[in-house]
């Protein structure tokens, strides 16, 4: 059997089993690269706030903090929202007090985290509804953030249901997610052939890919054939004869 | 489906490459060592312990005084010791835009990272064997860690591996660690991503060649999946090892039963039909294209394309269809409406001459059979096997081989087809099969010349051929005894030659027997030059010998030295149909190109012939 009919056979059946998979590859790829990828991380929804510490109005120093908590770690003088804000961690608990007269902030309450979410928000939707993110968190939020919950979930009524992760304990944006991301996520896991433990080094994915890519070289080859060696195919279609003689 | 097809294959001219690159990069990522790929083989995965002591740290309010405002102070630990990290301006992350002043926590002091400080605490982080070569700030784009867009310390250590530990110059901050594994990895994240951003412009994966090339994509994998699904409904999908004989119930066109044939399910119906010696028509081998092979089915399957283009719509609700389009497993009953008694038969070549510089004469002898009966204008089918070719014939005669010094030489594969051929004598008791075969020579280089041609005629003597007839389309009215006008052109004589030796064979055996009428014969013979006028001498002597039979050679290119006529056949036609007879007891057989099928269709008609008296065998 010639190259051209080894190909156009292989090439054929192989995409038979894997063509559903190659339309994924390429959706998925398709959609992650339209979109830019600041956009899809939520940047654009999130005001980056520049508010600078004004020393005038921390009257309760850092030694004040130190007999109040005397175990207190990494200590981190900040915002929150408008106001100046000790941020430590003592024996795994995690604090907010306010440097202005010392009150403990946290843990927030929820009108306090939709406070803090409206400051960051750029949008002009209303809350829809609040959620505590205690255990079982959504599969949206990242690992990297397990460690910094309770969180509370602020869900924005506008344009790709935005929700922001406000720490309970911080007050600080753990995490921000709309749509687009969450669909990101799902394109990325498609794209890797990833239906179950978010590792890329999966045993389907491979032999996906090896059969890909030899029926993607058949592919090839026909295209090589059909485009730049026509001759080959010519030969079929000239003199295509009908009863008389030729 | 053409114009899926098209986008299929022009899509795939332009992202193959990338495709393959695409997927052997996605192989790469799928197998790497991703401490490797990570950079992470030299570098330390120690923390240190700092214990802070809290009575010793300068009060923030100092520091913020003291230095620039601050949107926060923040500790940290570098090398062991205790560090304010004041932002100054923050940026949404880490390695976005920020600005920053690194103050020691206990003295409170500005700690500014120098070389020696970003060496040390390069040399904390790294496992390896190697020791710094050189350090170097990079303010601009850095190649190992593009997102990275602050001032940072480059320090480069001389181990296998050429790792390079980078260090943030306001903060202190270990960015990461760089080697050649990790410089592979992101070669394969490069080409995957198109992420060509050294040349210029920004990292990432939303560049506009890959959205180009992404977008193109969609295509070539949407037309790909919608190609599938037609082959798949078209059941093209079939195998062999699964396939199932079924017994389908097969009816003549009288509706009687012809009993019950096996056929499997791989194979269509028309070449199913063949293995047990029923053969229908087909002159295209099953494309779908020339219509023949018809058949009614029942059940009534969902008809293709091809026979859409075939049948009319009543036709396809009676269960019209092509043979060539349809499996066993779409039926059960099966009336053949058109069965020729054409079975395979092996041929042998007993003799091969050139008649003209572009035309053989070829004899064939069926091989261990008797001699087959058929009536002239009858064609074969020819299976031509697949072969090498060449494009000018093997022992061309020396005096011929002017006429060939035009053609380049040329030697091509070709794939398995079949091809059509008439024959050029009347059946004869001695068992011969003559055709006369033109070679078709390529009209240029591009295109090869035309195979089953070419196979033919270089056929050495005594090789065996298989082919399937003969095939009864085109013959004489049975029964008439109207003047017979032929009109053929080129090699479109076979089958006339066929039926003008068929009918002065009857005529002398009516002269012999009764005395009776004989039929008169008009040959109109349309070629090129003298040396393609085909069998010239045989037609010449037989208008001698016969009153009845008249010969009208034309040329459409004639020399100075040609007395006869000039132009094509169907213009000489024109000028005598009216002195041949009466227009009522005229019945002609055509036979050459469409273009002079169409003229003298239009001819004819404009004559007033009946339809019925035309009998035409078209061939391209």
């Amino acid at each position: 059997m010639s190259l051209l009919k080894t190909s156009r056979k292989y090439h054929k059946w192989l995409m038979l089993f894997l063509g559903v998979q190659f339309v994924i590859w390429s959706v998925t790829g398709a959609y992650m690269v339209f979109f830019d990828i600041d956009y899809i991380h939520g940047d654009s929804l999130i005001e980056n706030h520049q508010t600078k510490i004004d020393s005038n109005k921390i009257d309760f120093s850092l030694k004040q903090l130190l007999i109040r908590y005397p175990d207190a770690e990494k200590i981190e003088l900040g915002i929150f929202i408008n106001q100046e804000v000790y941020r430590f961690n003592q024996e795994d608990e995690k604090f907010l007090v306010t440097a202005s007269n010392g009150k403990q902030l946290s843990p927030l309450t929820e009108s306090e985290a939709i406070a803090a979410a409206k400051h960051l928000y750029t949008g002009s939707g209303e809350v829809r509804d609040t959620e505590l993110i205690t255990d079982n968190p959504p599969f949206e939020l990242s690992r990297r953030v397990y460690s910094s919950l309770p969180a509370w979930r602020i869900n924005f009524d506008n344009f790709g249901s935005p929700s922001l992760y406000i720490s309970i304990t911080s007050g600080k944006l753990l995490a921000k997610r709309h749509e687009f991301w969450r669909l990101f996520d799902w394109m990325f896991n498609f794209h890797m052939m990833d239906y179950s433990d978010g590792e890329i080094d999966n045993w389907l994915l491979f032999w996906f890919t090896l059969f890909s890519i030899v029926a993607a070289v058949m592919g090839l080859i026909l295209t090589y054939f059909r485009v730049f060696k026509k001759e080959t195919i010519a030969a079929v279609s000239q003199d295509n004869v009908q009863g008389g003689s030729v | 489906m053409p114009f899926i097809r098209k986008i299929h294959k022009w899509t795939s001219v332009f992202v193959g490459i990338q495709f393959l690159l695409w997927l052997a990069s996605g192989i790469f990522f799928n197998n790497m060592d991703h401490t490797k790929a990570g950079g992470h083989t030299y570098r330390s995965t120690q923390k240190q312990v700092v214990n802070v002591d809290s009575s010793r740290l300068v009060d923030f309010k100092e520091v913020l005084e003291k230095f620039k405002p601050s949107v926060s102070i923040t500790p940290t630990n570098i090398l062991g010791q205790p560090f304010y990290l004041l932002t100054h301006v923050k940026g949404l992350y880490r390695n976005f835009e920020n600005e920053y002043t690194l103050v020691d926590a206990y003295s409170g002091e500005k700690k500014v990272i120098d070389q020696s400080f970003a060496q040390q605490i390069a040399l904390k982080s790294y496992t390896g064997p190697g020791n710094i070569v050189s350090t170097e700030l990079i303010t601009g784009k850095i190649e190992d860690f593009a997102r990275q867009k602050n001032a940072t310390w480059q320090i480069n250590f001389s181990d296998n591996i050429y790792t390079s530990v980078y260090v943030e110059q306001g903060s202190g901050r270990l960015v990461g660690h760089s080697d050649e594994d990790k410089r592979f990895a992101d070669f394969f994240f490069m080409l995957h991503f198109m992420d060509y951003s050294f040349l210029g412009g920004e990292p990432g994966f939303n560049s506009l060649q890959i959205i180009i090339f992404a977008f193109v994509t969609l295509w070539l994998s949407l037309t790909g999946l919608i190609w599938t699904i037609d082959l798949g409904l078209r059941g093209q999908y079939r195998v062999k090892y699964f396939s199932k004989v079924q017994g389908v119930k097969l009816f003549d066109k009288n509706q009687k039963s012809m009993g019950t044939v096996k056929l499997s399910n791989h194979k269509n119906l028309l070449d199913g039909l063949i293995e047990h010696d029923i053969a229908l028509p087909s002159t295209c081998g099953g494309g779908g294209t020339c219509g023949r092979c018809k058949v009614m089915i029942s059940p009534v399957s969902t008809p293709t394309s091809a026979d859409q283009l075939h049948f009319t719509d009543k036709e396809l609700q009676q269960g019209f269809r092509l043979a060539c389009q349809h499996f066993s497993t779409d039926v059960e009953h099966m009336t053949l409406m058109d069965v020729t008694e054409a079975k395979k038969h092996a041929l042998v070549l007993s003799a091969s001459r050139f008649v003209s510089p572009f035309m053989k004469e070829l004899r064939f002898k069926v091989k261990d059979e008797p001699a087959l009966p058929y009536k002239a204008g009858a064609f074969m089918r020819f299976f031509i096997p697949a072969a090498k070719g060449v494009s000018i014939p093997l022992n061309l005669p020396e005096n011929l081989k002017p006429h060939w010094h035009h053609i380049d030489h040329l030697e091509y594969e070709h794939l398995a087809c079949t091809r059509s051929y008439s024959l050029a004598e009347p059946s004869t008791n001695n068992g011969e099969l003559v055709f006369t075969v033109k070679i078709q020579t390529a009209p240029d280089h591009k295109v090869i010349p035309g195979v089953g041609s070419s196979y033919l005629c270089n056929l050495s003597l005594g090789a065996s051929i298989d082919a399937i007839g003969p095939f009864e389309e085109f013959f004489a009215a049975p029964n008439s005894t109207k003047t017979m006008v032929m009109l053929g052109a080129g090699s479109g004589m076979a089958p006339l030659k066929a039926l003008i030796e068929e009918q002065i064979a009857i005529n002398e055996k009516n002269k012999n027997d009764a005395g009776g009428n004989n039929r008169p014969i008009h040959f109109f013979y349309g070629a090129r030059k003298e040396s393609d006028l085909l069998y010239a001498k045989e037609f010449y002597q037989l208008a001698l010998e016969h009153e009845y039979f008249h010969y009208y050679p034309t040329l459409s290119q004639a020399n100075d030295e040609w007395l006869g006529a000039t132009g094509y056949g169907q213009q000489l036609l024109e000028l005598n149909l009216d002195n041949l007879d009466s227009i009522d007891n005229l019945e002609f057989y055509l036979c050459g190109p469409q273009s002079m099928m169409t003229e003298t269709m239009s001819l004819l008609k404009e004559k007033g012939v009946q339809e019925s008296d035309i009998a035409f065998d078209v061939f391209s």
